[in-house]
């Protein structure tokens, strides 16, 4: 049989940061086409920082400009950029002391020629044509190489930066994990008892946290696909970003019969909420073979992928409450 | 235990939907300059700093204290940080009570913070995916059963929920103030996950909130009445077990026999003067109520519902207005623990249970598997009911 | 400043059982797993209940695996049933430990478990360490640790305080020791001369200057006094544990020392006695460089016999691996007092020293 692809996740948001007055400064100078520093007890700091970095105490904003020339302190040549990198081609990273100013600035030096890159050499600043107040609106480049470019100032002060930060993992499905997968494709529950307590894990870590075990293929069992609900809530979702839900839905706990703690995260769209009750025996409707998914199943969720048509009612009488309410989940 | 600890300076920022006014730095700043101020101390006397927050998802900050501890007067200094869910406000204060409580470190600086108007909370708790319930569609299921369980009527978190706005409205840091909050504005609220309603469910908030806690010697000399820390506990359980409790987690549970008994305290109902207890959804208030043993089974609703638990009832359960009106995560835990000290200190104001002598301080987070509590008294021994 | 933290009135703490999986590029195992093996293992070792350990902490990063709330799983590896007193810190399990160290000297309780893991091999380090940084002037640049460590190497060059030699030198002895050390995941004999040979990645370091990716988890069990000798023959007392940071702005610091590491050095007394073996936090050649000078240490002092994390790097269990390594060279008796190092955040900007020392 084919091996799962490995889970892919991306962990993505557009943070939107408030600057407060001394950062929102420098990221409106930076939109401006200029450099600030604040002055601190008889030195100038940039970038600006909101207090003494010494004593702690708050510094009035009391800004100079500096630049747009500047030193360099030390610096690192990138042969092979991130994709978080300020450029995609080889640069550098750079300390870089801005005159006037007596602390350094880490930022990027775009270079034609490494050589051009020593400690105490002179960059200057450059600045986007397309600027946000944000840090990435400007960079450095030797002062042979620099340019001049007219950096027509923007309107109002920035008191917002905006960061998108995406992050892309990946791992392989564990193979406790791709079996239970492949039962989900087969159209089976498959859990796994515990050698130590007989107790059945529906879906499994892989281990038996109480006894801490660690379980193998043969402790795998096929557990019924009809149960009871033990615990559901109604939930009418939030909207956010990336969010993908919209109308209201039952989600619930539900114990398949031969497992020892309840199926969670069950969305359940076809029984109306008004007969929707905790101790309601239910089972699983799958869905034909060839259109279940289970491209949801990672290592971590709970969630049976994209195999149950619905869940419907039995017919059998409920569970008595007080019979489920060892298993609240 | 080599030394008693005390806390001496409180410092909280005014908690609201966007801090719109202050970058990160700024935030934490705010609560702890303040909570200097209140100790009449300055940078240069804290030895050490414990820092807590929530996922660093929630701001995209990846360990924080590397890129605050200027910030924080850190430099040069130890500076941790804690991370145990929601709870994680009251494990940091607690942290920072045992580096005192060592005799390691004298004078140490405890702050909670969270800026979630940076991101997302709902997408930071669901884990960044789609589909995300929410803390409260987690916990919603585990409320209908108490409800079932107790046979409680379906007013009670309604009753909470308007408690608690009131209460924040004589609390000038807290988030929301809605002094025209009613029962039936709470009942008509949209319904996010039965049985909770829009107006029973915490804020998402900007804020951060900092102690200073010392020994007993500086205690003495500190300017303003200290809370000493009497004791205090955590416990954890997994999140999911068969034959897990959720409604009445053992580790609730444990927690509070844990804490009652290094405290001396034989009878919680009584001998503690005042609770703030971590109610992020209304129907916690009578579930902690039981889960921590403060009464019987089946009689948290009956406390709520007779009004023991508002400002003039004889179980006072927060009069800060608590995480219902003011909910920045990583802050709400230390959030509690500080307004329990503010009480036994008699610095709480308008929202000041007059007589608090003893308080307790609570914080739960995860799938209600973390538990944090502390005891505070106006007297390093104090003399209960 | 600061005052140093003093000597608590209760009994001296030890290490008395260590466990470590090796570090490797990528475990199929989940961090809990890895975990649940380690705690068997020291329980197995000191005979002791799950129950008769009073206090658990657990060191790790959910950024690494790209999961908020993942810490949560671990705790699953540790067992937490029934219900335990246990807490996390969002660091190198080197941290928990100064945490469990500190909550033991309160004298109420005797055993703690401490733990660190990490999965590197999920993400890409590259672009999530970054997040490190000011949020405002560093990380949205992708300014990342390595190009950091190339800032500070460079510095060094500068000031005339080491060579590209030296850096090579440093991995290549450890590259070396590490083949003795079942433990690491890049072992091997190189010369300086080929490793000189190698192109730049972010001058002046070359590849080999920085650490592996690996995944990885470390345990300790420590215990207070009386309860350490029953525990085991060989306790490994911890005579001081102190950890400090620097400033966070680059531009205020002289990436070519490390005030912070001096300041915890005069914490713990680092030079009250010999210092038989250093177990150094250096994930990219110079920083060996500057933490020798930093520290004081003697020209012909033993650091890094394990190969240190350039030959294995468990991020978040990275510290206490050194801390486990000292303790195993203590308990084998080839050395009777050493020092362990952890550090965290770009260019050495906060270390953790840990004083062991074996019995007289």
């Amino acid at each position: 049989m084919p091996a799962f692809p490995p889970v892919q996740y991306r962990l993505e948001y557009p943070y939107t940061r408030t600057t407060g007055p001394i950062v929102g400064a420098f990221l409106t100078a930076l939109r401006d086409g200029k450099l600030l520093g604040i002055r601190c007890r008889g030195r100038v700091l940039c970038p600006p920082l909101e207090y003494d970095p010494e004593t702690g105490e708050t510094l009035a904003p009391d800004f100079v400009e500096v630049g747009p020339g500047g030193t360099i302190v030390s610096w690192t040549w990138i042969a092979e950029p991130s994709r978080k990198h300020p450029f995609q081609q080889p640069f550098a990273f750079a300390l870089i002391r801005p005159d006037g100013a007596d602390s350094a600035i880490a930022h990027a030096v775009k270079a034609s020629d490494p050589a051009a890159l020593r400690a105490g050499g002179r960059v200057r600043t450059q600045y986007r044509e397309e600027r946000r107040g944000a840090i990435t609106d400007l960079y450095f480049t030797p002062e042979a190489e620099a340019q001049d470019r007219y950096v027509p100032p923007g309107k109002g002060a920035v008191e917002m930066t905006e960061h998108l930060i995406s992050l892309d993992y990946s791992e392989p499905l564990a193979p406790h994990r791709e079996r239970f997968a492949r039962g989900l494709l087969e159209g089976r529950f498959i859990g796994q008892r515990s050698p130590a307590s007989g107790k059945v894990y529906l879906p499994s870590k892989g281990y038996d946290p109480i006894e801490r075990v660690r379980m193998s293929e043969r402790d795998d069992v096929v557990v019924s696909d009809r149960g009871t609900v033990v615990a559901y809530t109604v939930i009418t979702p939030v909207q956010y970003y990336g969010q993908k839900e919209t109308e209201p839905y039952i989600r619930a706990s539900i114990l398949l019969d031969g497992a020892d703690q309840p199926l969670g995260q069950q969305d359940i769209r076809s029984i109306p909420v008004a007969g929707f009750r905790a101790g309601m025996r239910l089972r699983a409707v799958w869905k034909a073979a060839a259109e279940r998914s289970v491209a949801d199943v990672d290592n971590r969720w709970g969630g049976t992928g994209s195999v149950i048509e619905r869940w419907e009612p039995t017919g059998e009488p409920d569970l008595p409450f007080e019979k489920i309410m060892e298993h609240n989940w | 235990m080599a030394e008693r600890a005390a806390v001496v300076g409180i410092g909280q920022t005014k908690y609201a939907r966007r801090r719109a006014d202050v970058s990160l730095e700024g935030l934490v700043r705010e609560a702890a300059l303040r909570a200097l101020e209140d100790a009449a101390l300055g940078w240069q006397d804290v030895d050490a700093i414990v820092i807590g927050k929530a996922p660093d998802a929630l701001e995209g900050v990846m360990m924080p204290e590397l890129s605050l501890c200027d910030a924080l007067g850190a430099v040069g200094k130890p500076i941790h940080r804690v991370h145990t869910a929601g709870s994680v406000g009251a494990s940091t204060a607690i942290s920072a009570a045992t580096l005192v409580e060592s005799g390691r470190y004298r004078t140490v600086l405890t702050l909670g913070y969270e800026k979630q108007s940076e991101g997302n909370a709902t997408w930071a708790l669901g884990g960044g995916r789609s589909g995300s319930q929410g803390a409260g569609g987690s916990f919603a299921p585990w409320i209908r059963n108490y409800i079932q369980r107790s046979g409680a009527p379906e007013h009670i978190g309604w009753k909470v929920a308007v408690k608690d706005r009131l209460n924040a409205c004589k609390n000038p840091y807290a988030h929301l103030h809605m002094p025209d909050i009613t029962i039936d504005k709470v009942k008509e609220s949209p319904l996010l996950w039965d049985p909770l309603h829009f107006l029973e469910s915490c804020p998402s908030s900007d804020g951060a909130a900092a102690m200073v806690l010392t020994n007993a010697e500086e205690a003495r000399r500190a300017p303003r009445p200290p809370a000493w820390v009497i004791a205090h506990a955590k416990r954890t359980e997994f999140s999911q077990f068969p034959g897990r409790d959720t409604v009445k987690p053992a580790a609730g549970v444990d927690c509070a026999k844990a804490l009652y008994q290094k405290a001396g305290i034989r009878d919680p109902r009584r001998q503690i003067d005042v609770a703030e207890l971590y109610v992020p959804f209304s129907w916690y208030e009578p579930m902690w109520l039981e889960g921590h043993l403060i009464c019987d089974e089946g009689q948290g609703w009956k406390m709520t519902d007779a009004g023991e638990t508002e400002m003039t009832g004889d179980f006072p359960v927060n009069p800060s207005g608590g995480v219902l009106s003011s909910n920045p995560i990583g802050a709400s835990g230390m959030i509690r623990c500080l307004e329990a000290a503010s009480q036994v200190r008699g610095t709480a104001g308008e929202h000041q249970i007059d007589g608090a002598k003893v308080a307790l301080g609570h914080a739960y987070g995860g799938a209600a598997q973390y538990f944090a509590m502390w005891i505070v008294a106006s007297d390093p021994e104090p003399k209960y009911r | 400043m600061s005052t140093s933290p003093r000597p608590s009135p209760g009994d001296d703490i030890a290490i008395v059982a260590v466990a470590q999986t090796p570090a490797r590029r990528r475990y199929a195992d989940s961090e809990p797993s890895m975990l649940m093996d380690l705690t068997n293992q020291l329980l197995a070792e000191t005979g002791l209940e799950r129950s008769a350990v009073d206090f658990t902490i657990a060191g790790s990063c959910d950024y690494l695996s790209g999961m908020p709330f993942a810490f949560v799983s671990n705790v699953d590896g540790f067992g937490a049933w029934p219900p335990v007193y246990e807490s996390h810190v969002e660091m190198d399990g080197a941290w928990a430990l100064f945490e469990a160290w500190v909550r033991l000297a309160v004298g109420d309780i005797d055993v703690a478990l401490v733990a660190g893991s990490g999965k590197s091999s999920p993400g890409n380090p590259r672009e999530i360490f970054p997040l490190q940084t000011d949020p405002y002037t560093a990380a949205p640049l992708g300014l990342d640790p390595v190009s950091v460590a190339g800032l500070q190497a460079r510095a060094l060059l500068d000031a005339g305080l080491a060579t590209e030699r030296d850096f090579a030198e440093v991995v290549s002895r450890s590259r070396r020791d590490a083949l003795a050390n079942p433990n690491a995941q890049v072992k091997k004999d190189v010369a300086v001369d080929a490793l000189l040979a190698e192109p730049y990645y972010a001058s002046p370091l070359r590849k080999h200057d920085l650490p592996p990716i690996s995944d990885g988890a470390a345990a300790v069990l420590i215990a207070r006094g009386a309860r350490a000798r029953e525990l085991t023959e060989k306790p490994v007392w911890i005579r001081g544990i102190d950890h400090r940071i620097d400033s966070h702005h680059l531009g205020l610091r002289d990436l070519t020392d490390s005030p912070s590491a001096r300041l915890a050095a005069q914490g713990v007394d680092l030079h009250a006695g010999p210092i038989d073996v250093a177990e150094l936090c250096v994930r990219y050649s110079p920083e060996e460089i500057v933490l020798r000078r930093a520290l004081g240490l003697a020209p012909g002092t033993c650091v890094n016999p394990s190969g240190g994390p350039l030959c294995g790097h468990p991020v978040m269990a990275t510290g206490l691996v050194r801390v486990i390594e000292v303790a195993q060279r203590i308990r084998e008796g080839r050395a009777r007092r050493g020092v362990a190092h952890a550090a965290s955040g770009p260019a050495l900007q906060q270390n953790l020293l840990c004083v062991l020392e074996g019995e007289a």
